[in-house]
């Protein structure tokens, strides 16, 4: 059984949605996100922007498996950088179509995920944590050795050809139309990740995180539940990877390291990982430390580090938890 | 759905040369309600776990229904109808009531979800997260996670722990009514004698391992060596009888 | 060939002392502890401090490191001991980055370099090929405290209770076993013996903010592998994964982390959970 600190009240308020609404809300938020390139003319900021968005969801990611598995990762920048290498070296050296280096790259780190899920969510959760820092850095390691196929070190760039889905491919390299892209992906991952939240099958999962003997004593096996979980956190960890090699058109091994995937964590729980949309907020909080901070001191992990014992201990339930309890609050005056 | 057969035959669990249970032999006949008591360190919660699957015995044979499970897992007896409650209270602390019992529901065949919650008197609780109700309603929501599904065999591992006088009279008023109702077979480990006198119709009597005897609640209670064992371990049961 | 098996003997060593650090403090408090391999390069930076006198720099990194592994378990572990596994996780997480920025802020991010004692810069003659003298001395330190550490949990009355705590902690605290001032002591070791790999490494390696990256990754393979209560196991795996590190090194270099990382897949898919008895 968890103890107190890491877990909030969020289940005490129960928003039921009806799936129209659910839709409308949908269409919203996607929308509002065409308005934003409307509203801001430097690319600059878009491309800042969009690059938070690419964090947010990659951080999002690492939520999944705290969220639905009571688990910690250290490996998901492995997926990460997996999607991104591949998408990169299908399209290079021209081993298929676009899309299907798009297919490629989502469908295989996800299966790899769901494989090797199956064989760890067993092991006990410290074990696991250092598990998956293996199995990230056995990633990292295949994209940094294997020269060959990968380049090494010197990275991979590429160029997409004139269309992709259709699509003309520039508008994964500017910044106004990819930001309208990496946000409709967010938003759609988000929507999704609730409603798998919500639905039985993430009610057992959270089940399970809760009590896992327990879980098979009402009836349900435990291993395949949590090895699905973890391949959809690979698949989201996977979209983010390939925006990022769509958008940048040049893929290294640093973006498979390990200190990615801890970037990854300390966003989940700065942002409050029990919530849909706490990694994104704390994905964005981070971001903006680093840009601030980092202009100070090239000691600013040092703050990050002190910020992420602290909200650990102090404020488990993250930034994201307390703006829910501040609404609440106002909510009840 | 009525209660099934269960039987265990020369049941022997060894831990490191420890010899926690020794070749103990169970009959519970369909919807007849039986106590298994004993001192402290007896075996009991170990033979609770034999049975239902948390751990292998080192020797010996399970059978549910006539078919052996011993082999089984606990997700297989399940489902082929056995259930059990913990000693130590063992629910999901951060799930809400109505989201656990429903969870609970979708892995059975009965649907009575509703059903256990009013007899569990629990409600009025559906929507509270469980850490945040008292001892007295978690310790009958991990029984209610048990009776989900009108399970065929129950086990109960001291559902009265830690509970008052009053509760543990109410519970085992609940208990009998909803099991009586049902049918089901139910074993039933308990320290509080009055629960298991006002419920039992059968006792098994277990003392350092072994089967000292069994038999109908009052044979069994004046019987010599049961006395003995009991009162040679009045120390740690603290005056229990 | 000898030198190629030293070599990985050598390597071996190192991820022993790591890995048995990291036995002891899970044994005792339950955790993982993710700071270590930022113990490991405070160790080495110490050294570093010393280039002057490494012998004294050495004797300083374990003092130091046992210290901060004291401050460590008091501090930290103690009161979080009954939380929740991720919390701990996170926070060792965090003093990693606490450390690691600490030392960057104190000596900048450049690696250095520690020389080996002028005693032991020499090579050895084995058998017709020469290897170096301080690598001889690396090999004879991680013997040397396998065996110490071996004697001294056997046959002592200390390591007796460290042996009970390890596989089980409540049924030992029970028995009228001071847990907590046991903690203190072998947290305080565990952390010494990473400060003292660290040290014993310095000379072979890049010193450098992020060195302990590299080396913790190989010592949690080695813990999973050897059994997570297990020192014998630890011992075994690291001499095992040192060896197939350096052959991979040398022969197939891509996929000389990967070799390791299969090897312990190959062992949870054989044993998933809790290895050499330990229930985790």
């Amino acid at each position: 059984m968890s103890a107190e600190p890491m877990n909030p009240s969020a289940t005490r308020r129960d928003w039921t949605i009806t799936m129209p609404v659910a839709l409308l809300l949908l269409a919203a938020a996607l929308a509002s996100g065409m308005a934003v390139p409307m509203m801001i003319a430097s690319s600059l900021l878009l491309s800042l922007a969009l690059q938070a968005i690419i964090e947010a969801i990659f951080a999002t990611s690492v939520g999944i498996l705290i969220k639905q598995n009571g688990r910690i990762s250290f490996g998901q920048a492995g997926f990460y950088g997996a999607a991104a290498y591949i998408a990169a070296l299908v399209v290079e050296r021209e081993l298929a179509s676009p899309e299907l280096a798009i297919v490629l790259a989502l469908v295989i780190p996800t299966a790899l995920a769901f494989v090797l899920g199956l064989l760890i969510v067993k092991i006990p959760g410290i074990a696991f944590a250092m598990v998956t820092l293996a199995i990230g850095q056995a990633l990292y390691e295949v994209a940094y050795k294997w020269r060959p196929v990968t380049n090494g070190d010197d990275g991979l760039a590429f160029s997409l050809p004139d269309t992709v889905f259709f699509l003309d491919s520039d508008i994964f390299l500017s910044p106004a139309s990819m930001f309208i892209v990496c946000w409709c992906v967010f938003v759609l991952i988000l929507f999704g990740y609730a409603w798998l939240s919500k639905s039985p099958f993430g009610q057992l999962t959270e089940a399970i995180r809760d009590n896992p003997e327990r879980a098979q004593f009402i009836g349900y096996s435990i291993t395949l539940p949590r090895a699905l979980i973890y391949a959809f956190a690979a698949f989201v960890a996977a979209c983010a990877g390939v925006l990022f090699s769509l958008y940048n058109g040049f893929v290294s091994p640093s973006i498979a390291h390990w200190s990615f995937s801890g970037a990854g964590l300390i966003m989940a729980i700065i942002g409050g990982p029990r919530l849909i949309w706490g990694p994104a907020l704390g994905a964005i909080v981070y971001f903006w430390i680093k840009e601030v901070a980092g202009d100070y001191s090239d000691a600013w992990p040092a703050f990050v580090g002190a910020i992420l014992i602290a909200v650990t201990l102090l404020i488990p339930s993250g930034f994201g938890g307390l703006l829910v309890s501040l609404f609440d609050r106002v909510r009840r005056r | 759905m009525t209660g099934a057969t269960m039987e265990a035959r020369g049941i022997t669990c060894r831990f490191a040369g420890f010899v926690a249970l020794d070749s103990v032999d169970i009959t519970l006949r369909p919807g007849s309600i039986s106590g298994l008591i004993g001192p402290n360190g007896a075996g009991k919660s170990t033979l609770i776990n034999a049975l239902s699957g948390a751990i292998a015995p080192s020797a010996g044979s399970v059978s549910l229904d006539g078919h052996d499970v011993t082999r089984m897992s606990i997700v297989e007896r399940k489902r082929r109808g056995l259930s059990r409650s913990f000693q130590k209270t063992n629910i999901f602390p951060d799930l809400t009531l109505r989201t656990q019992l429903a969870v609970a529901t979708r892995a059975a065949t009965v649907k009575n979800m509703d059903e256990v919650a009013e007899g569990l008197a629990l409600t009025e609780l559906l929507d509270v997260p469980a850490r945040d109700i008292s001892y007295g309603d978690q310790r009958r929501l991990d029984l209610a996670l048990a009776l989900i599904g009108r399970p065929k065999v129950l086990l109960l591992d001291e559902p009265a722990a830690g509970l008052t006088a009053a509760e543990s009279r109410d519970l085992a008023r609940t208990i009998k009514s909803l099991v009586q109702r049902w049918n089901v077979t139910v074993l039933l480990v308990e320290h509080d004698m009055e629960v298991v006198f006002s419920i039992c119709e059968q006792l098994y009597v277990l003392h350092l391992g072994k089967l000292l005897t069994h038999g109908d609640p009052q044979t069994v209670r004046a019987n010599k060596d049961v006395i003995t064992a009991y009162l040679g371990s009045s120390a740690d049961e603290g005056g229990d009888e | 060939m000898l030198i190629q098996v030293l070599n990985g003997i050598v390597y071996g060593g190192l991820l022993y002392l790591m890995a048995v650090g990291l036995v002891l403090i899970f044994g005792l408090r339950e955790i993982g502890n993710f700071a270590h391999g930022a113990l490991f390069m405070v160790g080495a930076y110490v050294a570093y401090t010393f280039s002057g006198s490494y012998w004294l720099g050495a004797i300083f990194a374990f003092l130091i490191l046992a210290a901060m592994g004291v401050v460590l378990d008091a501090g930290v572990f103690r009161p979080l001991r009954r939380q929740d596994h991720m919390i701990t996780i996170l926070v060792t997480f965090g003093i990693l980055l606490v450390l690691e920025a600490g030392v960057t802020l104190v000596f900048g991010k450049d690696i250095r370099s520690v020389p080996a004692p002028a005693l032991l810069s020499g090579t050895v003659n084995l058998g017709g090929s020469l290897f170096p003298a301080y690598r001889l001395f690396v090999i004879a330190v991680s013997f040397s405290v396998a065996i110490g550490l071996s004697l001294w949990l056997r046959y002592t009355r200390t390591g007796l209770y460290v042996r009970a705590a390890c596989v089980d902690p409540t049924t030992t605290a029970v028995q009228g076993v001071d847990t907590d001032r046991l903690s203190l002591l072998v947290v305080g070791l565990g952390a010494a013996l990473a400060g003292l790999a660290g040290a014993v490494a310095a000379p072979l390696v890049a010193v450098s903010p992020s060195m302990g990256a590299f080396i913790v990754i190989e010592s949690f393979i080695v813990v999973v592998i050897g059994g997570l209560g297990s020192f014998g196991g630890a011992f075994v795996a690291a001499m095992l994964i040192g060896q197939i590190h350096n052959f991979g090194v040398i022969y197939i270099p891509w996929a000389a982390t990967t070799f390791p990382f299969l090897l312990m897949m190959g062992v949870l898919i054989w044993r998933p959970t809790g290895f050499a008895g330990r229930r985790i």
